[in-house]
């Protein structure tokens, strides 16, 4: 038993990263109607920052990370710029194709930069974590799910409670009518744009010490991302979160009780199987249902 | 000096303009109507006022000053707010979320001022009171339109422009609209009211301008509109005439 409480803690550790990342996909989803295969490249990129910053130029760790954010927001706006902005009136398949062809630069940029060797960076602690009965709390996982619930809790904050968050989501539900009422729209979707890239940047920061930093982790945290975003329900904030922990703690468990090398594969089974059975996700509109 | 001057306007998109030169004036205090069949180009007009819909020629003056080539976020800032047809409430904000947005335009008002003047909006709609944290999709069309008119009224234009607010509304709700368009007048706001209820239109309406597929057709008193051969064929049509 004290096995499976090791695994599920594990689970929403790992999964907290996949929440965190399928909430800025969500965001961008919802706010600008674009579908980001470029997500997991934030978090590779934020990672990337960190091995520059504390790794190579030798600065200070949590420093290192605050840079790291900052400059993946101001690399979120690039993003759109280059991704978005020039395709925001032909709908939305162009625009996955070119943060498709966006994802593919981006990896192989730092490919040419690093190469393909992996990089091992320090945990947020000294110290590897602490014993609860036969369960060891690992700091590192530990310190993931604290910082995504505060996340998600001053994300909350922020949308529920101050007029931009208001704004903000005037903006993804109805860009026209926003726009007439006096909203920027252009500047709540670049907000979006910047939150997305600095929350997958954190993420990946987060995740490096755990799956060391790689141009392979893009690809996979995408993928992850939008697993999540699926079983959640396509496009729910809430969906984002729970699709994402449970699909840490699935593939953990799967990992463990059946196959370590099929681990990916069971997020993937999982998908199929929402998709087959219940496509709305957990906490989506049944689609058929509407007109 | 005139609030708007609409001259020789021609607008759309693309090679077909919907509108085909039409010239429409509108003085302070004022409430005017545009009537017209569907596809008459009345909602063009508004969307080409709030900068939806691009200018093709002739000119648009608000207070002297022409507005063309201003995103709809511009415009507003003027002093024109748009409540288009359909409401298009914010289905996932409540009552209270969607009027406070429609003071977007307003920069730098603190928070707690426009938190009560939502207060004094929901005063003067009182049906909204018990409403305020429901969300915009479970209202009804006739609180839908309540929520439309106090949200675009937030914005304190001094032109309101309203896009067929009756419609879809039981005969009932509808009078309780027009009530209420006829009271914004008190509030110091001139109004653009587009209707195809030209009955209930021309009963608040000072003037009326009568559009045919994109061309204006016959201007003046709610009384001569009403008792133009003219227009009873070509837009009251026969039940009208009948009626009247």
């Amino acid at each position: 038993m004290s096995d499976f409480f090791q695994l599920i803690f594990q689970g929403l550790g790992i999964g907290a990263i996949y929440a965190l990342v399928s909430l800025g996909f969500v965001l961008l989803i919802r706010a600008a109607s674009v579908v980001n295969f470029g997500q997991g490249e934030f978090s590779m990129l934020g990672a990337y920052l960190l091995v520059v910053f504390f790794n190579i130029l030798g600065l200070n760790y949590f420093f290192g990370i605050g840079l790291s954010v900052i400059i993946m927001a101001g690399f979120g706006l690039i993003f759109a710029y280059a991704t978005y902005w020039p395709l925001r009136f032909r709908g939305g398949l162009p625009v996955i194709i070119s943060t498709i062809g966006a994802s593919i630069f981006l990896q192989n940029m730092v490919l040419w930069l690093y190469g393909p060797s992996t990089v091992p960076i320090d945990g947020l602690f000294d110290s590897d974590g602490f014993q609860i009965g036969e369960v060891f709390i690992s700091s590192q996982y530990l310190a993931i799910i604290v910082i995504a619930a505060a996340l998600v809790l001053l994300q909350y904050l922020i949308f529920e409670k101050t007029l931009l968050g208001k704004k903000l989501q005037a903006t993804s539900q109805d860009k026209e009518m926003a726009s007439l009422l006096g909203i920027p729209v252009v500047i709540m979707i670049m907000i979006t744009f910047a939150y997305s890239a600095a929350l997958g940047g954190l993420a990946g920061i987060l995740v490096a010490p755990i799956l060391f930093v790689s141009v392979g982790m893009a690809g996979i945290i995408t993928l992850k991302a939008f697993a999540a975003n699926i079983i959640g329900g396509y496009g729910s904030i809430p969906g984002a979160i729970l699709g994402g922990l449970a699909l840490g703690v699935a593939e953990t468990l799967g990992a463990n009780y059946i196959s370590v090398p099929y681990k990916d594969a069971f997020a993937f089974l999982m998908l199929l199987a929402f998709l087959m059975v219940r496509p709305q996700g957990l906490f989506g509109e049944k689609i058929s249902e509407k007109a | 000096m005139k609030l708007l001057e609409i001259k020789g306007l021609t607008a759309g998109y693309g090679a077909g303009p919907v509108l085909k030169g039409i010239d429409i004036d509108v003085e302070e205090g004022e409430i005017v109507t545009l009537l017209g069949s569907n596809g008459a180009g009345k909602s063009t007009t508004l969307r080409t006022l709030s900068g939806l819909v691009p200018q093709v020629s002739g000119e648009i003056l608000y207070r002297g000053q022409s507005i063309r080539g201003l995103k709809p976020e511009a415009i507003v800032r003027l002093g024109i707010s748009h409540v288009p047809e359909g409401r298009r409430i914010f289905p996932g904000l409540t009552v209270r979320e969607n009027i406070i947005l429609g003071a977007s335009n307003r920069k730098g008002v603190p928070r707690r001022v426009l938190e009560g003047e939502v207060d004094e909006m929901l005063t003067f709609f009182s049906d909204l009171k018990r409403l305020e944290h429901a969300l915009g999709w479970t209202l009804s069309g006739g609180q839908l339109q309540m929520v439309a008119v106090a949200r675009g009224l937030m914005a304190k234009p001094q032109l309101l422009l309203l896009d067929e607010p009756s419609l879809g509304l039981a005969p009932l709700i509808v009078q309780q609209v027009f009530r209420i368009v006829a009271s914004i007048r008190s509030l110091g706001t001139t109004v653009l009211l587009v209707e195809q209820n030209a009955h209930m239109a021309l009963s608040v309406a000072d003037r009326g301008y009568v559009l045919e597929t994109g061309k204006l057709l016959v201007s003046g008193k709610p009384e001569a509109l009403w008792n133009n051969p003219q227009v009873r064929a070509a837009y009251l049509g026969g039940a009208a005439a009948k009626s009247a």
